[in-house]
């Protein structure tokens, strides 16, 4: 039986829905405007610190601030290349951006499948029993 | 045109299409008896379940992760917020945040709309899910969730998820 190896999915989806912990960094270090920028340009290919500054019109220090911040949170990696620092997306902050996402829908609509099980033993139950006081309902 | 794309609006669309009547459906998604019947998955409780259906009135659900979820047992997931919108048999809204209790740092703001429709003996739900916060007091904003178009490979899958609402019978 698969049943528990859905579980185990199940309850990281939740896990990764609720307790999006290890996002939380990820996220504040998106939030600043410069540095979404800098992620922005950087979808489009590697590009050195120098280059990046020059691109965005803004200070090297400042670029290399940002990139630190990026970096920490596991957005950007850097690799040297002769006297240059190449600096990149990182694949995996972006899976786990995506599951994030994908596990919200994951966890409505398995939400929405209960909704309608209980829609279904409401009416069973309707039907089940004698019709004869059929407008009493809704008093809680 | 990608800064549109980190700037839009992000949200997550479900349509549904059950046997029930309107009125059914409606109890459902507010009496809190019914409500906490569905709202979790297996292995949650939710040991708490408000519902003080009138416009500014309050919904606070707290979902609890049962021992079936292993390592995860007994954490706590809350939802708070407030009805923007109350209007029986078919229009319900609210403005929530969602998170992970002793991880206050990464609550989620959204807002959310329910429509149903009767279509015959069968409701069409339309709900609408509004995520416009990650993460309290950094306004990390929905930059996050834009994202997602930024990784080629999850490009397609994600584009389709969240562009073409689904609908199931």
């Amino acid at each position: 039986m698969s049943i528990e190896l859905g579980e185990v999915f199940l309850y990281r989806n939740i896990y990764r829905v609720y307790g999006a912990v290890m996002h939380a960094t990820v996220f504040a270090a998106l939030g600043e405007p410069r540095r979404l920028e800098i992620v922005e340009l950087l979808r489009h290919r590697p590009f050195a610190v120098g280059d990046i500054a020059e691109t965005l019109g803004l200070r090297q220090p400042q670029v290399s601030k940002h990139l630190k911040v990026l970096r920490d949170a596991g957005v950007v990696d850097v690799e040297p290349v002769e006297q240059r620092r190449i600096y990149y997306l990182a694949p995996p902050a972006f899976e786990e951006l995506g599951d994030w996402v994908e596990s919200f829908e994951v966890l409505w609509e398995q939400r929405l499948d209960s909704l309608g099980d209980v829609l279904a033993a409401m009416q069973a139950a309707r039907e089940d029993a004698p019709a004869t006081t059929d407008d009493e309902e809704g008093s809680t | 045109m990608i800064l549109k794309l980190f700037r839009s609006t992000q949200e997550h669309r479900f349509e549904r299409t059950y046997a029930a009547p309107i009125a059914d459906v409606w109890r459902a998604w507010t009496q809190p008896e019914l409500l906490r019947q569905w709202w979790g998955p297996e292995h949650t409780s939710i040991p708490e379940c408000e519902v003080d259906l009138r416009v500014g009135g309050r919904i606070r659900i707290i979902m609890e992760a049962g021992e079936g979820m292993g390592k995860y047992a007994g954490t706590r997931w809350p939802l708070e917020g407030t009805f923007t919108c109350v209007e029986e048999p078919d229009r319900l809204a609210y403005e929530a945040t969602s998170w992970t209790e002793g991880e206050e740092g990464a609550t989620i703001g959204h807002v959310n709309e329910v429509e149903l429709t009767a279509q015959g003996e069968h409701t069409v739900v339309n709900l609408r899910i509004h995520v416009r916060e990650i993460g309290s007091g950094v306004k990390a904003r929905l930059a996050a969730y834009g994202m997602k178009w930024g990784y080629d490979a999850q490009l397609d899958k994600l584009d389709t998820l969240l562009s073409s609402p689904r609908t199931e019978t």
